[in-house]
């Protein structure tokens, strides 16, 4: 079954001596931002492995959640949020400390080597006052009534999503006005139980959010006024994560038995001109064990749909209407955890998917086209789960998920909060390649490769 | 807590209940006043063990059954009564399992502690409470590879589902351990555990 490798690289150090629940990799620079229940956020570089700086003072009680604002040049922003219920907004000047070779660790080759050990802990202490000036706190978001689960920017930097266990989503605008205000866009109370999570569209302004009440939720903005589009149900559990497939990503694989390996050209560019039109996928992993692909109904078919419903008197599901969309799942993938799955991450440059939660398993998942004959059988079969992503004009793609690596017990014995692709940046790394980072109940935070 | 919620509760004779010939209470750390029994918890001493890399070490903990997460659970008094959940019968030692969290991975140390709940009365909103007070007992009293599923038994509670959604919810008990309030209250049940 396995045959991709999940190698461990390295631990980020130290590490925090309590939970962590998240670790947000910077958009272009090599360093990721981990959030802690001590009430930090730490900052470790990719290149070392080491703590740059530790984020103090600005949350109340545990830090659950951060987010990098993209397209920053000479400055980087992060939102955080706290079970105090707030969100902070930090910047640094990336030229910071860069003269005395602190940095981010970036222009520093020091390598690590037995005698050096000591050497993080020395650093700790000597930056601990410095850090209080490198990183400035720049505006508390208040609004929320609890627990701020999660953040995310949007494409463009200029919205952040905020949620909580209060059940309500906020939007904020950033101004931008160099006086660091933030407008409050919406503030959207559909759910109807705490929101785990929000994570935008990779280029439109849609948002997709997760909740307690089991359901996946997509919100856009119509003539001036947020709204909800579409309520996804499938999970039987609390939905605890979401990722979105990358903007132009396709399978790269092919199921064995298929055809010669050159027909995997032909059907990914079958794969764009079907695919394209609903765009990217939602991901999403949830308390029932399961993980889950979304995907969205082109505007045609949706409108055939209700066509044909009306034809047969057969009521759709959900009818269209205005900008309501149909979202559709679209794949389950195979079971792979015995506890709940805290998090999933599907890597925008090789379209792997990995999920990881309670049970301390990392698992790691592809999607392969199966061949035409093949599908034709299982289409004949009504039981046979149906990924279809035909639109009626060609023959439908189908593709199927594949479990193709799993590594157990990835931090020992303790539960995993978090997982996501970056960019390695360690030396000798190769120019594309990915690295995954899980982030564990006990502190730890560890780097792995995962090769073929 | 401003009102009795079941004034006249059954109470089991507590040299009835379930214990061994060997007090298990020698055994396990002292706790002090209110503020140590509060959290964090001093780890029992075989926690020390397990997070040794040795694996003689390991060898010595001392393997966990049914009996010895009874012991640690039934002590906790009830939120509203000077009586505790053993005596109430809110927990019973047929009502709690021990198995293996991944089957399929035999040398998976991880084992998930099935704890069933019986409230004393079917709409007692205590319940949340007191199975937080459960699962709180057990992630401080037991080492880290213990996975706790603590579930108001079927049947006894009106809200059951909507309870045991709770208490499985990790980022809401971890939170619940950040206020102080409600922390308060578990505090005062954990005063008479051992």
């Amino acid at each position: 079954m396995s045959s991709i490798t999940i190698k461990h690289l390295s631990d980020l150090t130290p590490p925090s001596q309590e939970r962590t629940w998240l670790t947000s990799p910077h958009p272009t620079l090599p360093i990721v931002a981990t959030c802690s229940s001590d009430k930090t956020i730490r900052i470790y570089s990719l290149t070392n492995f080491t703590l740059v700086s530790t984020i103090t003072g600005g949350h109340k009680r545990s830090v659950r959640t951060a987010a990098w604002k993209p397209h920053m040049s000479g400055e980087s922003v992060l939102a955080t949020g706290s079970f105090d219920a707030t969100v902070g907004i930090w910047r640094r000047w990336d030229s910071y400390g860069r003269e005395d070779g602190a940095g981010w660790g970036m222009g520093d080759n020091k390598e690590i080597t037995a005698e050096d050990t000591t050497a993080p802990n020395d650093i700790d202490t000597s930056n601990r006052e410095e850090d209080e000036e490198e990183w400035r706190f720049a505006v508390l978001l208040d609004g929320h009534d609890s627990e701020v689960k999660s953040v995310s920017w949007s494409a463009s930097g200029m919205l952040l999503a905020t949620c909580s266990r209060d059940k309500s989503i906020w939007i904020w605008e950033d101004l931008d006005d160099g006086d660091n205000n933030f407008e409050t866009v919406a503030v959207m109370q559909e759910h109807s139980g705490d929101v785990k999570c929000v994570s935008w569209h990779p280029t439109e302004e849609c948002l997709a959010s997760g909740s307690y009440d089991d359901t996946i939720r997509i919100w856009r903005e119509d003539l001036d006024d947020w709204g909800q589009v579409a309520c996804l149900k499938g999970h039987e559990g609390t939905v605890w994560f979401l990722d979105w497939e990358g903007q132009d990503s396709v399978p790269r694989g092919i199921s064995s038995g298929a055809a010669a390996e050159s027909d995997l050209s032909t059907l990914q560019a079958q794969w764009r001109t079907q695919i394209s039109l609903s765009g990217p996928r939602l991901l999403s992993c949830s308390d029932d064990r399961t993980v889950r692909v979304w995907r969205r109904q082109p505007k045609e078919s949706q409108q055939q749909a209700a066509l044909s419903s009306a034809a047969t008197g057969i009521p759709s599901i959900i009818r269209p209407m205005g900008t309501d969309e149909i979202w559709e799942e679209y794949a389950t993938l195979p079971r792979a955890h015995e506890l709940p799955i805290y998090a999933v991450a599907w890597s925008k440059r090789s379209g792997l998917v990995a999920s990881t939660g309670a049970d301390g398993r990392i698992a790691i998942y592809e999607e392969r086209f199966v061949p035409a004959q093949n599908s034709e059988q299982q289409q004949a079969d009504p039981d046979a789960m149906d990924t279809t992503s035909g639109d009626g004009l060609t023959t439908p793609l189908r593709t199927e998920w594949v479990l193709v690596g799993i590594h157990d017990g990835a931090h020992g014995i303790y539960e995993i909060n978090h997982v996501a692709w970056t960019k390695r940046a360690d030396r000798g790394s190769g120019a594309e390649e990915e690295v995954l980072i899980t982030t564990a109940d006990d502190g730890s935070v560890k780097v792995w490769t995962v090769t073929r | 807590m401003a009102e009795i919620q079941n004034s006249n509760p059954t109470i089991l004779n507590a040299a009835d209940l379930p214990t061994r010939l060997r007090p298990a209470a020698t055994r396990k750390t002292e706790y002090g006043g209110i503020f140590t029994s509060a959290l964090p918890l001093a780890p029992v001493d075989y926690e020390s063990a397990l997070s040794s890399d040795s694996e003689d070490d390991n060898l010595l903990e001392e393997p966990i059954d049914e009996q010895e997460i009874y012991d640690l659970i039934s002590s906790i008094s009830d939120p509203e009564h000077p009586i505790s959940l053993g005596e109430l019968a809110v927990v019973s030692l047929p009502d709690i399992e021990i198995k293996p969290t991944l089957p399929d991975v035999p040398d998976s140390p991880l084992q998930t502690v099935t704890v069933l709940i019986t409230p004393t009365i079917t709409h007692c909103s205590l319940a949340t409470v007191i199975g937080l007070g459960v699962r709180v007992r057990l992630e401080q009293s037991l080492p880290s590879r213990f996975r706790m599923d603590v579930r108001i038994k079927e049947g006894t509670h009106s809200t059951g589902d909507e309870v045991n959604k709770q208490l499985a919810d990790k980022e809401r008990v971890a939170a619940a351990l950040e206020n102080g309030a409600l922390m308060g209250v578990i505090a005062k049940m954990m005063e008479t555990c051992h």
